[in-house]
């Protein structure tokens, strides 16, 4: 029993970690950006959820949506403004020009917001659901809210597989991560679907931040750990996949509960990161391999 | 001539040609750096040299302790200042960010003492960064004064310029150990979960001593990293130990995480101690109606009842004042950095002299009564002459519940 | 031919600056300058796996904290003298680019960005981890280095890490007339053409890392010994890894002096920042970041290319076309 309870708690963290890096995965996929601004903009989403709840009384989970609106014009005006202005540089400007940017979005949100650690402490708090009340036999205990955070972020991965398959922008933005200069030929503007793709991207972070409010603490410190995460998911996965990033959290999440149980809490970390180094030598395109496109 | 053109000329070679840009910055600062001496004061101020962790990690912690500095400096200052002999002078504190990063801290502290040339020093926060730093002061024997420096690990370097106000960390655990054996008799099963960290760990081996002392069976003790986000593992394992008695420490965002992430498991047990974070605000408005019945131990609290000697003139007088310039209650971090100031003063004074060696001596001999508490020092010097208050929170108040002189309440059992 | 007398002038002026200075100069201004030499070896370090054969190493943090903690344990362990416990330190980090460079260095181009960077953060997790050897999250203090006196202390240092840089740039500049150097170079125009001439890609890439390896944790090793205290999240720290880059990049990406010139200036502007603006540095650390790789990529020598591209970014109101590939100088 002790081990369905440490999977069924991989199976939340997963679904969390999904929309995490789900965002992340599309604009390393499309852009061949590594966007280590994500991390941040998780947090500011976080933040702004935590502001409309304690301010405004809005739920962090009707505010989502808002979140992602609010970082969507965000991530479309950096893309446009500093990002595309290096869209071709190798990597090594990318990424560093990316942490630059997060350097200064965490240091603005740490005097905007100060470094204490917030929290949204849902009132009423939303309780556990004990199976052992309607099956006594089986010991199991799942919060709530964890069940709602996961939930709502499969709902936001779903949309945005949804957007991807089915509209316009979104076939456009699965050709140009296909091949973008096939695509330019096809009458892609590629530059419109740079600047939309790194919106969405920070779009879900915000919601991905938001659905987090209520169970993590908020920091503007915070931002490397989700990073972190991101990284080993989209490796594990796949980049640019939806469905890659949605297997990769879950893996994650569980294998972390796992390590944690095995080989205590202190190495879940080191265990993530073994794993991703392990992975970018032997399979570097993840569990799903380039098959998973969409 | 175009001047895009006389500027590109006078920069072509990147490599070797930005080599003379560079070496004429370099001679222009140190120019500009050899014009700046140290400022000439107007009066003598005494210079206290405070490294802090103004941002960073550990910003909250280090914008308190700078709030119990300020309050000290402020209310010293207007009386005059500190009395050497017949003069007073007034106290000036050289404050400066090491961004929560240790190393940097002792680069800091080490500038204190041979740029700013500070007469003494505070230490930066923390266990860690204090033990760091007091290399640098027994380098140049500057007298340092520790305020959050609990652990004895900090002081088995065999220094002598080090005096740290917080008692050791036995002092938190063993008081709580004796309440448990004495009102919860049937607690036996103990699980301790503790950050890998110097002071929390500490701390959780003392519990364990503790705890071992009287009996208890430890059935959990485990270690998180310090970045960890989800503690579900270790609390479903310590949820399948069945313990009476649940200990954590860490910092107060751990602390949050954890107490949430318990009710989140369902995980109920007769007592719940967490330390620190029950002593701040914080805590209790993140975490709501979990806060109830939770026990901690701190060394200060406004609770306390000390008359002392030192320019507060008592615990109450101290908590008004925080009050009226700060608008919140103190909590021990404020307190305990307006009490190494108070204690420096009462050595300065009593000594007659900002001379460091009769300082020193004054310090080692021990005997303030401050607002914080009789401070005395043991011989590696460490705080060894006051009771560390033991609390619970009681419908979203903190209750102190030992020591008897000051206790407003009685420990209830069951967490849930 | 006016440029080459320009030039060693400029050598020429810090040389003299250089030998004068613990003769004359506080004890800060010493400590400023060992630091700028520690910043002039890693820059130079970074240089000869980034720089010249143009793969986006994010590993100086890693290689810098692994001199840092061999050097520290074998300090706090033992009594031999400090030189030994520095050869140590850089001896472990050639170790471990070697056990490690095989397997990653067939990665290219983002992999092997992110790679590197992970290897900085796996380490910082072992070492917390192992805390009967390296002290965990504690940190790890070492014995002071037996020398009392301030100012000799101050000037030892300073010696030390000037030797560091010394032979950082020194090795930076054999390699770069060597062999080794043509294969990188070659490496990095384009790889599989390189391939193709018979140049063996993984035996030369390997080399390189390893000397970029040596070189940051000797740094590294000199670091631990002269705070006294480490720990895991201060010696790999991943600014330790962006920061050469950054200096690289002012001074001029692959060239000999360019890291030397950027590590400098990027200290001058840090010691002047830091002192005026205390809770905001890491933003504007990022603003520079952001600033220099956006509008001068190439460097100081693209400054007017630089400033034209402000003006025609202000002119046509923000959206721009894709930015010129980096051409390393």
């Amino acid at each position: 029993m002790l081990y369905v309870q440490i999977l069924i708690n991989g199976i939340l963290l997963g679904g969390l970690y999904a929309c995490i890096a789900v965002g992340f995965s599309l604009v390393w996929g499309v852009l061949n950006v590594i966007n280590i601004l994500h991390g941040s903009f998780i947090v500011l989403g976080a933040y702004l959820a935590f502001f409309a709840y304690t301010k405004l009384d809005i739920h962090p989970y009707l505010f989502a949506p808002f979140a992602a609106l609010v970082l969507f014009i965000l991530g479309y005006a950096v893309q446009l403004t500093i990002i595309n202005r290096v869209i071709e540089a190798p990597v090594l400007v990318t990424l560093t020009t990316t942490f630059g940017l997060a350097l200064l979005l965490d240091n603005l949100m740490l005097v905007a917001f100060a470094a204490n650690f917030r929290k949204v402490s849902l009132k009423p708090p939303l309780g556990i659901i004990d199976l052992s009340d309607t099956f006594p036999s089986i010991d199991l205990i799942v919060p709530v809210d964890r069940l709602a955070s996961m939930l709502f972020a499969l709902l936001f991965v779903g949309l945005l597989y949804w957007l991807l398959r089915h509209t316009v922008v979104g076939r456009a933005i699965v050709a140009v991560r296909m091949d973008r200069y096939a695509a330019t030929l096809m009458g892609v503007d590629t530059t419109k679907v740079f600047a939309v793709t790194f919106a969405l991207g920070a779009a879900l972070a915000g919601a991905a931040g938001a659905l987090l409010s209520p169970i993590f603490p908020i920091s503007p410190l915070a931002g490397t750990t989700y990073l972190g995460k991101a990284f080993v998911i989209c490796v594990l996965g796949g980049l640019g996949s939806v469905s890659g990033a949605l297997v990769g959290g879950l893996v994650l999440g569980v294998l972390e509960s796992f390590g944690a149980l095995f080989f205590g809490p202190e190495h879940s970390l080191t265990l993530s990161f073994t794993v991703l180094i392990l992975l970018l030598i032997f399979r570097p395109n993840g569990i799903m391999g380039k098959r998973g496109f969409v | 001539m175009n001047f895009r053109t006389v500027r590109l000329g006078v920069l072509t070679l990147p490599g070797a040609t930005a080599l003379r840009v560079a070496a004429r910055a370099a001679v222009a600062a140190l120019t500009v750096s050899g014009i700046m001496t140290n400022g000439l004061a107007a009066e003598p101020a005494i210079r206290i040299g405070a490294p802090l962790p103004l941002t960073g990690a550990l910003s909250p912690e280090g914008v308190k302790l700078q709030q119990g500095y300020e309050l000290w400096k402020d209310t010293v200052n207007a009386a005059g200042g500190i009395a050497v002999g017949a003069v007073k002078r007034p106290i000036e504190i050289v404050y400066y960010d090491y961004q929560s990063v240790t190393p940097k801290a002792v680069q800091l502290a080490e500038k204190l003492a041979t740029d700013d040339k500070v007469d003494f020093m505070f230490s930066p926060f923390g266990s860690g960064a204090s033990k760091a730093a007091s290399t640098v002061s027994e380098r140049y024997g500057i007298p340092t004064l520790a305020p959050t420096a609990s652990s004895s690990e900090v002081y088995d370097q065999g220094y002598k310029n080090l005096f740290g106000t917080f008692t050791a960390n036995d002092t938190l655990s063993e008081p709580m150990a004796d309440i448990v054996k004495a009102r919860a008799p049937n607690v036996k099963r103990v699980a301790i979960l503790a950050r890998n960290d110097l002071y929390p760990l500490a701390l959780g081996q003392e519990f364990e001593k503790s705890s071992k002392k009287r009996g208890l069976e430890i059935v959990y003790f485990e270690k998180y990293a310090i970045n960890t986000l989800d503690h579900a593992s270790a609390l479903t394992e310590i949820k399948a130990a069945k313990p009476d008695w649940i200990i954590a420490t860490g910092y107060i965002n751990d602390m949050i995480l954890i107490r949430k992430q318990m009710a989140d498991l369902g995980i109920k047990a007769q007592i719940v101690t967490m330390i620190n974070a029950p002593a701040y605000q914080e805590f209790i408005d993140a975490t709501g109606p979990l806060a109830d019945n939770v026990t901690s131990a701190t060394w200060w609290h406004p609770a306390v009842r000390y008359e002392s000697k030192d320019v507060f003139g008592s615990s109450v007088k101290y908590t008004e004042m925080f009050q009226k310039k700060f608008n919140a209650l103190p909590d021990f971090t404020n307190a305990t950095g307006s009490s190494v100031g108070v204690v420096l003063q009462m050595a300065i004074e009593r000594a007659g002299t900002v001379d460091r060696d009769k300082v020193r001596e004054t310090l080692v001999k021990g005997g303030f009564d401050t607002f914080f508490g009789p401070l005395s020092f043991n011989g590696v010097g460490q705080a060894i002459s006051y009771v560390p208050p033991v609390f619970q929170i009681q419908n979203g108040k903190p209750v102190v519940i030992y020591p008897d002189v000051i206790k407003g309440g009685d420990l209830k059992l069951g967490v849930r | 031919m006016k440029r080459i007398p320009t030039a060693l002038l400029g050598l020429g002026v810090l040389a003299l600056v250089v030998v004068i200075l613990p003769f004359t100069a506080t004890n800060y201004l010493l400590r400023l300058t060992t630091i700028a030499f520690m910043y002039i070896a890693l820059a130079s370090s970074w240089n000869i796996v980034g720089g010249f054969t143009g793969y986006p190493s994010f590993a100086t943090a890693a290689f810098f904290g692994i001199g840092a903690y061999a050097s520290g344990i074998l300090r706090a362990a033992s009594s031999l003298p400090l030189p030994v416990t520095w050869l140590f330190g850089a001896a472990a980090a050639t170790v471990f680019s070697l056990l490690v460079g095989p397997a990653i260095l067939r990665l290219r181009g983002h992999y092997f960005a992110v790679a590197s960077l992970v290897l900085a953060a796996v380490l910082r997790e072992i070492t917390n981890a192992a805390t009967a050897l390296t002290g965990g999250g504690m940190g790890l203090n070492l014995p002071t280095s037996g020398v009392v006196n301030v100012d000799m202390q101050t000037r030892l240092y300073y010696v030390s890490m000037l030797t560091a840089a010394v032979l950082t740039v020194s090795l930076a500049a054999l390699i770069w007339r060597s062999r080794l150097g043509w294969a990188m170079r070659c490496i990095e125009q384009n790889e599989d053409a390189a391939i193709v001439l018979g140049v063996n890609t993984l035996a030369t890439k390997i080399l390189g890392f390893a000397a970029s390896a040596a070189t940051a944790g000797l740094v590294g090793a000199i670091y631990a010994t002269w705070i006294g205290y480490i720990d895991p999240t201060d010696a790999f720290d991943d600014l330790l890894s962006i920061k050469p880059i950054i200096m690289a990049f002012i001074g001029g990406v692959g060239t000999i002096f360019g890291p030397v010139a950027g590590a400098i200036i990027f200290l001058v502007l840090e010691e002047f920042v830091w002192r005026n603006v205390l809770n905001f540095h890491a933003g504007i650390l990022g603003i520079i970041i952001v600033a220099l790789l956006v509008f001068m990529p190439g460097g100081l020598g693209s400054v007017g290319r630089g400033i034209d591209r402000l003006r025609a970014y202000g002119r046509a109101g923000g959206v721009g076309g894709a930015a010129p590939p980096v051409v390393p100088s």
